[in-house]
Formats: structure tokens, sequence, C-alpha cells
């Protein structure tokens, strides 16, 4: 594996792990639902470094558009 | 209490992913590949498609999309049954 | 927030969609080519979907958007997929009966390292479609659903 792409690596994973932290910490749900939709689509780029565009596609539609779409309506629900 | 049964819970299972992610073999080289080799080799003169993941996936492993299928199905009734209700 | 946003999301919805939609389809057709399948593709057009419902606001989209219409097309997609599988039963089931037999999509793919043929794969290509068809109607419905439902709650509990 060729230095940029570990560095690559890195910089990814170390992202995803600070929106992960990001989305149980923050208080207001709309940011934490965001930064969970950021930490997905990073996961989805990991995948596609990892060489699976396969999976990479259905993570960033299902786990970046379509999760975040549910999070917000169900806040939409509860929130006044 | 609770506090130090977390942690200790916390460690052991840092510790096993550290373990796990120290022995994990290199990437792209899998231990056993017979069946890996046929399918790069076969698959694009037997199913004549050039996308190897989707003729694993809709063809030699085709239960499992059925299965993938129905649990959708079934997700979409139940969602349905549930909001039906609220929905009205 | 609740009858849709502002006129700048709604004017990029408006001129966004459209291309989402095509790609989605896009996915959906070169299954069997390049990355992506009908799974993928279908996620991908009912992300449009929700990106319609959160931009523009239920009781605008459900002229266009029906619950019915789309719990049909979701039915047919799974029954159609069954078919497909059902049909290759000379041999066994999900036996791909299609492929090399020369007809509609039954051209014989180059071997090796090529951009490929679209009527190439067989039942995959048709396959595709179906679960596509399938997937698109049921994230569609999911998310239509709960839409309709966190209105009707929000506007229960604004009395």
């Amino acid at each position: 594996m060729s230095p940029l792409l570990s560095i690559a690596h890195i910089v990814v994973l170390v992202i995803m792990i600070v929106a992960a932290i990001l989305a149980v910490v923050l208080r207001d749900l709309l940011s934490s639902v965001i930064a969970l939709a950021a930490a997905s689509l990073l996961l989805a780029l990991e995948y596609y470094l990892l060489h699976a565009p396969d999976v990479a596609i259905a993570e960033a539609g299902i786990g970046a558009a379509l999760t975040m779409a549910i999070y917000i309506f169900a806040i939409r629900a509860t929130k006044k | 209490m609770k506090k130090p049964v977390f942690f200790i819970a916390f460690i052991f299972f840092l510790a096993f992913m550290i373990l796990v992610a120290i022995g994990m073999r290199p990437f792209g080289e899998p231990a056993i590949s017979n069946m890996d080799d046929y399918f790069i080799e076969n698959a694009q003169a037997e199913t004549a498609a050039n996308n190897v993941v989707t003729t694993i996936v809709f063809d030699y492993r085709g239960f499992d999309t059925l299965g993938e299928g129905t649990v959708l199905f079934t997700a979409v009734v139940g969602i349905v049954a549930l909001f039906r209700e609220v929905a009205k | 927030m609740i009858g849709g946003m502002s006129r700048i999301v709604r004017t990029m919805t408006t001129l966004i969609f459209g291309f989402i939609m095509v790609y989605g389809f896009y996915v959906i057709a070169h299954g069997h080519l390049s990355p992506g399948g009908g799974f993928q593709g279908g996620a991908i057009v009912a992300s449009a979907f929700a990106l319609l419902l959160v931009t523009y606001g239920t009781s605008q989209i459900q002229s266009f958007l029906s619950k019915d219409l789309l719990s049909i097309l979701e039915s047919t997609g799974l029954v159609l997929f069954i078919t497909f599988a059902f049909l290759g039963l000379g041999a066994t089931f999900f036996y791909n009966f299609v492929s090399n037999s020369g007809g509609l999509f039954g051209t014989p793919s180059a071997i090796g390292v090529n951009p490929g043929d679209l009527n190439t794969g067989g039942t995959i290509t048709l396959m595709n479609m179906a679960v596509g068809l399938e997937v698109l109607a049921a994230l569609g419905v999911i998310v239509l659903t709960m839409s309709v439902a966190s209105e009707t709650i929000h506007k229960k509990e604004k009395q």
C-alpha cells in the first residue's frame, strides 16, 4: 500500500471517529443527526478506498441520505 | 457502583479489538481462495456479465437477494401497519 | 419549517432532483456492467424522494407520490424477481437461462477487461430491474409514510 493511500485511510478514519463522538456528545438533535450522516458518508469514502464501490454506493444512499431523512422526520414529530 | 464494571468491560472490549486488529491478515490475501478464483475466472464466460459482484449477488448466491427482498417487504408491511392509525 | 424550507433550498431541489433520479435509473440499468445494481440504484432514487419530502413538506408532494401506486410497484418488483428465479427451474432455481442464448440480453460477453455491452447479462439484467423497482418503491413507501405520520403528529400537538 502506498504511503499516500495510508495517510488517506488514517485521515478518513480519524475524522470519522471525531464525527461519531460528536454525534453522541452534541445536545442539539439536528446537529447530532448531521454528525451521524457525516460519519456515514466518510464510511462510504473508506469503503471506496478499500475497493468496494458497490458497498460504498449503498452506504451513501441509505446511511447518509435515507437515515438522515427519517431522523429529521422523527425530530419534526417530537419537537414543538 | 456501576462505573467500574463498565470501565473494565470497556478495557476488555478494547483489548479484544486491538488483538483482532493486530492478528488480521494483510489486505487482499485471504487464507482460502478457491471459490474466489473460480468466480473471478469463470463468471464472465458463464453469465456474460462484466460486474462479478452483481454476478455473485444475483446468480450464484441468488437466495441471499431473495431473502433481502423479503426482509424489505416485511419491513414495509410493518411500517405501514404501524403508522396506519397515526396518519388517519 | 413544517410547510417546507426556504426559497433557496426549493430552487436547488428542483434543479438537482431530476439528475439524481436519472442517475439512480442509470445505476439500475447498468448494474451488470458497472459498480452498483438494483439495490443501490433504488436507494439513490428513494433518496431523491426523501429530498423532495424534506424540502417541500408532505402536503404538496402527496399528489406527486401516491402510496398505493408505490405499494403496487413494490409487490410487482418482488413477484417479477421470484418469477425470473422460477423460470430457470429447468436446470436449478436461479439458473441463468437467458445468458449466451443470443436473444434479448443474451449476447455472449467478451472475455477479459472490456467496457462491456448493455445487451449482455441474461437474467441478471432483468433481476436488477425487478429488484430496483422493488427497492425504489419500498424505501419510497417507508419515507412517505413516516413523513405523513410526522406531520400529523406535529399538527395534533400544536392544537
